[in-house]
This record gives structure tokens, C-alpha cells and sequence, in this order.
């Protein structure tokens, strides 16, 4: 019996003594759970220096694959799960998220952000004028070329200049060029089949965005305009210009190993572009309809704060960090150069951008300073969009492989017009 | 120990089944059941959601894709299956590394594998070459609306089969020998020996594989989601995929909740007619 009461006292001490020593350690540290569509490397520096400078919070990067995120956070943030802190937001998200109860008001933060972002940028955080996000990054997009395939085909180096833009007839008939001569493809866009890059294409020949109306939740993609860039879009897949059957994850390392002559991507490809070795490359703007206008894609990812956060005021101090904080917000892009939106973390990105890629930052750095400011077209804002998008993304990856353009536009715009009628 | 204490004792062992079977399946079945009846932004019952998934073509066309798609691989693998347990159950030079080499795509995640048959299955990837040694030109793949759903047919095989044909094996070798000498002095060739004595004693693990078979092929997702995404031109829409898309992509979580319905009932028809015919089998 004696032993049975001690082994039964030794038994509670020990509960005790793990159970004040499990409080101590809480109340020391708590990890926040940060999810992205981002490699680890590109959250690396910023996580470094929040940890160094907030001492007992941690932050663990979650890592989910672009074309499952929208999913993730319906399921995860939907059923109402704790465990994530912070999260990418895709601008053009927002609304929908906003109408799902996914994102709390940040109005309180009004006065702090207000001074550090542009009027335009602001609107990109906001719904009817309340604030929902904080701002992270911006984008625009460039033409890289290599140089040694254009060379091998007489082709002479498009220039950095907007007087320099070419057509994306010349592109397809230089990208035709570059392939006689050995080139394994001729042009591709980086996100091949996603509606981001995608959409300039129909707003350069004037088929708007491809929604319209209150709100932006009636569909407009079987107008003549937009059969006749989806026509385009087909045909450079058809000839064997662009590449069929390659996941968008998989096109741009097809530059790197020198088999596209040229393609439309983001800033963020400088930073491994640069460091391929073998790999000899020049940067132009972004080409357009002859008949059309240019426009670039924009808008970026924002930060938010989880409604559920177990966490809220660390996961509060991580998100200004990263966004409201210059040197936080410039950590953010050091190892993915693309602009923030912070207008002080933005001085030190233009600083430090150009030297940081020798032989093409200067040009790189001019093209996005005039694409940004004349050419951007951003993504219709609609609480819509996320199944737009999703309708979009799925349409061009059909007419990629070879379906026929005119019923296939007609198709989904009978599905967007199912599914948006439910939205309203 | 009286026949009620039997009956607690009982009860404890099974309850954290039971507890699962309550919390996992029974919870959500239901759940899924109250939410498909609840229309967006509706407070009462009514059958909108099933009205609307039912007059939708996409829909449509999903639960056709799913029925072909059942059609084809359910009895595709379980021949298969069976052919490699026979085959694995004579004593051939490596049978044990045989076996495991059928088994190994078993322990690979669905994910993964699917990611390694997507590269396979590019235009430029290996089975392509592969066809390119023999001959062939090459073909479109998982970018064909003809043989996409082909490919995930495919896919799910090389998944499957190895497990499958593991349950059968060991059913195979639970045949008494003696059953197989009586056939041979009553005189039976090795075909009549498979139909009269093999077929007859397999038949529990076959209902269980082919049952357990026809579910798993209902619930396919991985493989679609990452190889076709349900694509080109929803040849590959399976039903599962379509109700993923619903609910996490178009954000209609009602028409989602509807079509989950539709195919728990759908499944359970289709299981309950094979146990009905492999009973049925049984008896005469």
C-alpha cells in the first residue's frame, strides 16, 4: 500500500512540476504558423530578422503549392482552423474572402499605413473603402530573351526602351526564327495557363478584363476581341512555339536550360536567371497587339492576419514586420526581387536592386519603373474572382492543348454564368 | 459472466470503433446531408441545391465520367490483380521479389506517384521515348481529351493493382491443396480447376476487393487533381474533382454538399447490388 501512495505522490509531483514548467515555456515562446505559395528561401530573411528582434516568437513557414492555396484557405481559415497565424492574400481575393468572413477589418491600422502606400495600392487592400489587408508586394512583368539563341538565328537584341516594345506578331515570328535555328521553343509566357499573365493579352486587343457589370460578377469572354486573343493564345501552342503538356511550375527552368528563345516572366526570375551559369540573357518590355495598347499584369500578394489565429497580437507584430516596417518589408523581397509596396521599403529595393544584377538590373529596374507606372492593368476586383479565376485558369489550359476557341469560351461563360449567379 | 456483462465487455472493446465510425463517417454523412438541403443564404429546407447540381451539365458530365470511369478500371483491376496472384502464387524463380516489386507502388503516396507519371506523361517525357524506341510517334497524353482519362486509368492501375493482388494472393493460399488433387483425379484441366475450384473458394476475398475496389475508384483525386486537374476539356472531371472544385474553388459549398450526397447514394447502390450478385453467386 506504502508503495502504491508514493509511486501515486511521485506520479502527481511529476504532473505538477511538467505542467509548470510546460506553462513557462509557453509563455516564452509561441510559434507562428506563416503560410505562403512561396519557397522557403523567400520568407528565409524576413523570419530571420522578426525572430532576431522579437525574442520567444518563432515563425514556421508552411510552403503550399500556388494552385492549391485558394483551396487551403477555404479549408483551412473556412473551418475555422487556429493553427494558421498569418497569410498570403492574393489582391484580387480579397473581396471574396472579405464575403466569407475571412478577414477581419484593419481600419484601426488606418493611419499607419495611409502614409506609406500609394492611393491606388491602398484601394488594392481595401473593400468599399475598409481596409482587409496589409500591404506586401506589387508586380509587373518583363520579356527575357537569350541571347545566344537570338544570336544563332541573325535575330538583333530587342531593346529596354518603351520606343523598343515589339508586337506580338514580331514574337511569334522572331520565337518561329530562334526555333529553325535550334531554339527548342520559341515564346512562352512563365505562368503559361494562369489568368494573371494572361489577362493583358486580352486587354491589349480590347477584350476587357473578362468580367463586367455591378460588381464585376457578369462574365464578357465570348466578345470578339477576347475569341480573337484566345486565337492567338491557341496558335502559339498549335505551331509548337510554346510548350503543350508542361506544368506552368515547369516553364521557367526551361529558360534557365536555354530551350526558350523568349519569355514573358516576373522580376523574381533575375535572381536565379542571373546566377545559371551558361545562361546569357537580356531583359525587354512586355510585347502588344499592333492594334492594341500595352498592358501589364500588376497587383501582388497582401498579408493578413488569420481570424482564428490562436496568437493574434504576435501575429499582428509579424504581418506590420513585414509590411509596414521599411527594413522588415525590404527582408521580404531580398531573396525574390520584386517591388514592395511600402513606399520606404521600396527606396531601399531601388537602391539596391540595379547593382544587386549585373548586365540586365539596369534595364530590368527601367522597364518596371514605366511598365508600373503606364502600363498596369490590375485584376478585376470581384467577390467573384476566385472562381473566375479558377474557371480562367482551367479555359486556358483547354485551349493550350488544342480545344476548339469559340465553344469553349462560350462554355465556360455559361459556367461563370451559373456559378456567379450563385455568388449574388 | 452473465450474458449483459458480455454484452459491456463487448461494447468497451468495440467503442472506440464505434466512437470513429460515429465521429468520421456517420457525423460528417449527415452533416453533409442537413448542408445540401440549405440553399445559399437559405435558413429553411428545400431541394435547390439538388435541383441546381442536377440541371448543371458539368455535373452531369462528371457523374457520366465517373460511371465509364468504374466501368472500365474496377473489373481492369481486379483481372489484373488476379492474374498477378495466380501468377505470384506458383513458385517461380524470384516470386518473393516479384511480389514486392507488384507491392511497392502501394507504399508510395498517391501524390507522389502521380507526380512522377506526370513527367513521365509530358509530351517530351519518358514514355513518349520510350515509344520513340519501338517506332511510335509520339503521343498527347494527359493533353488529349481521347486519352487523358486513359492515363488516369492507367495511374490508378499501377497504384492499386499491388494491393489488391496481395488480398487475393492470400486468399489464394488459404485454398486447401486438396481441393486442387481432387480436381485433377476427377479428371479437370487447369482452366476447368480455376473455374470450379479457384473462383468458388476466392469468392469472399474477391466481394471484399472488388467492394473495397469500387469504393476506392469512386474517391479517386489525387492523381486527377495533379496530373489533368480534371482536364482537358473535364474528360477527366471525376465526380470526386468536381466536388472539390465546387467546394474550394467556385466556393459553392451548398452544390458541393449536394453532390456528395448524390455520390454517397450512388456508391452505396452500386456496393450493395455487388454484394447482392456476390451472395447471390455464393448460394447457387
Amino acid at each position: 500500500m506504502s508503495i502504491f501512495n508514493k509511486a501515486v505522490r511521485t506520479a502527481a509531483l511529476a504532473a505538477v512540476l511538467s505542467s509548470v514548467s510546460m506553462v513557462a515555456v509557453m509563455a516564452a515562446d509561441v510559434t507562428l504558423t506563416l503560410i505562403s505559395a512561396e519557397n522557403d528561401a523567400v520568407v528565409a530573411p524576413v523570419i530571420e530578422a522578426f525572430e532576431a528582434s522579437h525574442p520567444g516568437i518563432k515563425v514556421e513557414h508552411q510552403s503550399i503549392p500556388f494552385e492549391s492555396m485558394n483551396a487551403a484557405i477555404e479549408a483551412r481559415i473556412g473551418g475555422g482552423d487556429s493553427s494558421i497565424d498569418v497569410l498570403f492574400v492574393d489582391s484580387p481575393r480579397v473581396p471574396s474572402m472579405v464575403a466569407r468572413g475571412y478577414l477581419k477589418s484593419l481600419e484601426d491600422l488606418r493611419s499607419e499605413i495611409e502614409p506609406l502606400v500609394t492611393p491606388v495600392a491602398l484601394d488594392a487592400l481595401s473593400v468599399d473603402g475598409t481596409i482587409y489587408t496589409l500591404p506586401l508586394w506589387t508586380s509587373t512583368q518583363m520579356m527575357f530573351y537569350n541571347k545566344d539563341l537570338l544570336d544563332k538565328a541573325g535575330i538583333p537584341h530587342p531593346g529596354a526602351d518603351q520606343a523598343d516594345r515589339l508586337t506580338y506578331e514580331q514574337i511569334l515570328d522572331l520565337g518561329s526564327k530562334a526555333q529553325a535555328a535550334g531554339a527548342k521553343y520559341g515564346f512562352a509566357f512563365e505562368q503559361i495557363d494562369r489568368y494573371y499573365q494572361l489577362q493583358p493579352i486580352f486587354e491589349s486587343i480590347g477584350g476587357g478584363s473578362g468580367l463586367t457589370g455591378a460588381g464585376n460578377l457578369t462574365p464578357d469572354i465570348t466578345n470578339d476581341k477576347w475569341v480573337e486573343g484566345a486565337t492567338f493564345y491557341a496558335k502559339m501552342f498549335e505551331d509548337g512555339i510554346a510548350p503543350r503538356g508542361i506544368p506552368a511550375g515547369q516553364v521557367p527552368p526551361l529558360f534557365a536550360s536555354g530551350e526558350v528563345a523568349f519569355l514573358v516572366g516576373g522580376p523574381w526570375r533575375l535572381a536565379g536567371y542571373t546566377s545559371t551559369e551558361g545562361l546569357n540573357f537580356g531583359v525587354a518590355p512586355v510585347p502588344y497587339f499592333a492594334n492594341g495598347k500595352p498592358v501589364t499584369p500588376t497587383g501582388s500578394w497582401a498579408l493578413a492576419v488569420s481570424p482564428h489565429s490562436a496568437h493574434p497580437e504576435e501575429a499582428m507584430a509579424l504581418a506590420k514586420f513585414m509590411t509596414l516596417d521599411p527594413q522588415g518589408a525590404f527582408k521580404t523581397v531580398e531573396a525574390n526581387p520584386i517591388p514592395p509596396v511600402n513606399l520606404e521599403a521600396f527606396k531601399l529595393y531601388s537602391a539596391w536592386f540595379a547593382p544587386k544584377f549585373p548586365g540586365v538590373g539596369d534595364d530590368a529596374q527601367k522597364i518596371m519603373g514605366y511598365e508600373l507606372r503606364d502600363s498596369a492593368v490590375s485584376r478585376p476586383l470581384s467577390t467573384g474572382f476566385v472562381a473566375f479565376e479558377e474557371v480562367m485558369n482551367r479555359v486556358f489550359g483547354d485551349l493550350r492543348n488544342g480545344a476548339d476557341v469559340k465553344s469553349t469560351l462560350e462554355d465556360a461563360q455559361r459556367e461563370l454564368n451559373s456559378t456567379l449567379a450563385r455568388i449574388q | 459472466m452473465s450474458k449483459t456483462k458480455n454484452i459491456y465487455v463487448a461494447l468497451a472493446f468495440l467503442a472506440p470503433a464505434l466512437l470513429a465510425v460515429v465521429c468520421l463517417r456517420i457525423w460528417p454523412a449527415l452533416l453533409s446531408v442537413h448542408e445540401s438541403l440549405l440553399a445559399p443564404r437559405a435558413t429553411t429546407y428545400s431541394l435547390e441545391n439538388y435541383i441546381y447540381i442536377f440541371g448543371d451539365p458539368i455535373f452531369q458530365s462528371s457523374v457520366w465520367t465517373t460511371l465509364f470511369f468504374s466501368i472500365v478500371v474496377n473489373p481492369l483491376q481486379i483481372a489484373i490483380s488476379l492474374g498477378l496472384a495466380i501468377l505470384l502464387n506458383n513458385k517461380l524463380p524470384g516470386t518473393g521479389f516479384w511480389r514486392t516489386l507488384v507491392l511497392l507502388p502501394v507504399a508510395i503516396p498517391a501524390s507522389v506517384s502521380a507526380v512522377v507519371w506526370a513527367a513521365a506523361l509530358r509530351p517530351d517525357g519518358l514514355m513518349n521515348a520510350l515509344l520513340g524506341l519501338f517506332g511510335l510517334g509520339p503521343q498527347p497524353f494527359l493533353t488529349s481529351p481521347q486519352q487523358a482519362l486513359a492515363c488516369i486509368i492507367l495511374v490508378t492501375s499501377w497504384i492499386g493493382v499491388g494491393y489488391w493482388m496481395t488480398i487475393l494472393l492470400a486468399g489464394l493460399q488459404d485454398i486447401p491443396k486438396s481441393l486442387y488433387e481432387a480436381a485433377r483425379i476427377d479428371g479437370m484441366n487447369r482452366w476447368q480447376q480455376f473455374i470450379n475450384v479457384t473462383l468458388p473458394q476466392l469468392r469472399r476475398p474477391l466481394t471484399f476487393v472488388l467492394v473495397a475496389d469500387t469504393v476506392s475508384n469512386f474517391l479517386v483525386f489525387a492523381p486527377v487533381q495533379i496530373l489533368t486537374r480534371g482536364g482537358p476539356q473535364r474528360s477527366t472531371n471525376l465526380i470526386m474533382h468536381e466536388i472539390y472544385n465546387r467546394a474550394f474553388a467556385a466556393g459553392d459549398k451548398s452544390s458541393a454538399y449536394a453532390a456528395t450526397v448524390v455520390l454517397i447514394l450512388l456508391m452505396l447502390t452500386i456496393v450493395a447490388i455487388q454484394f447482392r450478385m456476390m451472395s447471390d453467386k455464393g448460394e447457387s
